[in-house]
């Protein structure tokens, strides 16, 4: 009996150490302007390289279909459809994002406008001048701005899913999907991944950042909250994280920005007043959807805390931390059990 | 009854086999020290341990990065990026913390083979 047990306990340990699955870890460069970062649990490298190539496609299709800055040949893309008169036939995945899109607007009372392309165009371009010479960086001039807003009503994207197209109803707007599109397109390859059975992953595309499932060992995974004002590798985060199956993802006055007379202009435009929007030095969002992350994320930073929080809270599921711009940091009611 | 007693001797020393097995596992595995990870457009290029002491510069398709190692931290101290977001980058030392310079597909990350807890992404 005691040699059938002692046999028993030994096979144990000896498959237990032959099948456990490794951590494999891949990057992008070429999608969303940002480094991805797929990190994975598979018996071999080969097996985690094959589901990486699923995941590479999806990425290259989602960027290709939602980048406003080129086109590409045989696809009609938001750049296509920005620069076309009357309406356009496009992929399936335009007229989800878009559709996903007008109701993100109306859950956050216009702050995440994708019509607001020609305000921000304009940003886009003074600080792409700004940052590559900043001896001739400029603001904006207010007029340009107050102009281009008369042409962000998101009502006149007329969507047409029956014959699968889309037709911008004024001539002078444009789209621009950059508060929405890289946390979309990370949603629905967790999405995938989640349908077919995988589990196991996190996917990081420029700090969207998705669980897909809990880590191999059952264990959640550690996520860190970037303190912008890290003064050195001992404060470099503000908040570490266990999450499994949730997203989270930030917003920051940090991470993209220009200066003008010694003062940093960040890219995230309050739609309100068409500046960048000063309220605070980074939002976070955890949820389990990385889209509406990415959308929320853009829109609590345009909010005051008061209003994010009352937004926050009327959402299920949703949790918000908030760094001012003096370095307090304030949370909604449930994020504390996503800390570590 | 003597047959039991030659059955225990045996069970006891495969558990302390077993026991002096795991624990020069442990220690192995606790004396490897983190490391800085050089990974160029995906691919890992090379490795060096966080306690030595180098100035060291990587060089990549789209131009050159020097990174450098001292007192246990990781920075990039000059590269001619457009954007030199990875030189501004703040020191890294912890387990999975990463600098990134997006122009020249350059990752540095820290990377350890200890159980202790470690960052697997940032937001």
């Amino acid at each position: 009996m005691k040699k059938v047990l002692l046999l028993f306990l030994i096979t144990c340990v000896l498959t237990s150490c032959s099948k456990s699955p490794e951590k494999f870890t891949n990057y992008y460069f070429d999608y969303f302007d940002t480094v991805t970062t797929v990190t994975g649990y598979a018996d071999s490298k080969d097996s985690f390289d094959e589901v990486c190539g699923e995941i590479e496609t999806m990425l290259k299709d989602y960027h290709q279909l939602y980048t406003i800055y080129n086109r590409y040949d045989g696809i009609n893309n938001l750049y296509t459809v920005n620069t076309t008169d009357g309406a356009v036939e496009v992929d399936e995945r335009i007229i989800d994002l878009l559709e996903y899109a007008k109701e993100v607007y109306a859950m956050t009372g216009g702050k995440t406008n994708v019509a607001m392309g020609s305000v921000l165009s304009i940003w886009h371009d003074h600080r792409t001048i700004g940052s590559n010479h900043p001896e001739k960086a400029t603001l904006p001039p207010m007029e340009r701005l107050v102009k281009a807003a008369d042409h962000t009503d998101i009502e006149k994207i007329i969507i047409d899913r029956e014959n699968s197209t889309v037709e911008l109803a004024d001539s002078e707007m444009s789209i621009d999907v950059g508060a929405l599109a890289k946390g979309y397109a990370t949603e629905m390859v967790a999405k995938w991944l989640e349908d077919n059975g995988y589990t196991g992953y996190i996917l990081n595309v420029g700090g969207n950042v998705r669980t897909v499932g809990a880590k191999a060992d059952g264990e959640k995974w550690t996520v860190g909250l970037e303190n912008p004002d890290a003064t050195g590798e001992d404060d470099a985060y503000i908040e570490y994280l266990s999450l499994a199956g949730e997203t989270v993802v930030t917003s920051g006055s940090y991470q993209r920005y220009y200066i003008v007379d010694g003062k940093q202009y960040h890219h995230i435009i309050d739609p309100e007043t068409l500046m960048p929007s000063e309220n605070f030095r980074s939002v976070s969002v955890i949820c389990d959807n990385s889209a509406l992350g990415d959308a929320l994320s853009t829109a609590l930073f345009c909010m005051t805390y008061e209003d994010g929080m009352a937004l926050v809270e009327s959402l299920d599921g949703v949790e918000a931390m908030w760094l001012s711009n003096i370095g307090e940091v304030k949370y909604s009611n449930g994020f504390d059990k996503y800390r570590q | 009854m003597k047959n039991k007693t030659r059955n225990d001797i045996i069970l006891a020393g495969i558990l302390l086999l077993l026991a002096a097995a795991g624990f020069l596992l442990f220690t192995m595995l606790k004396s490897e020290g983190d490391i800085a990870a050089v990974i160029i457009d995906g691919k890992e290029v090379s490795r060096y341990p966080l306690d030595a002491e180098l100035k060291t510069v990587i060089t990549t398709e789209s131009g050159v990065n020097t990174l450098v190692i001292k007192d246990g931290v990781v920075y990039i101290s000059e590269a001619d990026c457009p954007d030199g977001i990875c030189v501004d980058h703040a020191p890294i030392k912890h387990v999975g913390e990463t600098i990134v310079c997006l122009p020249h597909k350059l990752v540095i990350k820290i990377e350890s083979k200890k159980t202790e807890m470690s960052l697997d992404a940032a937001a």
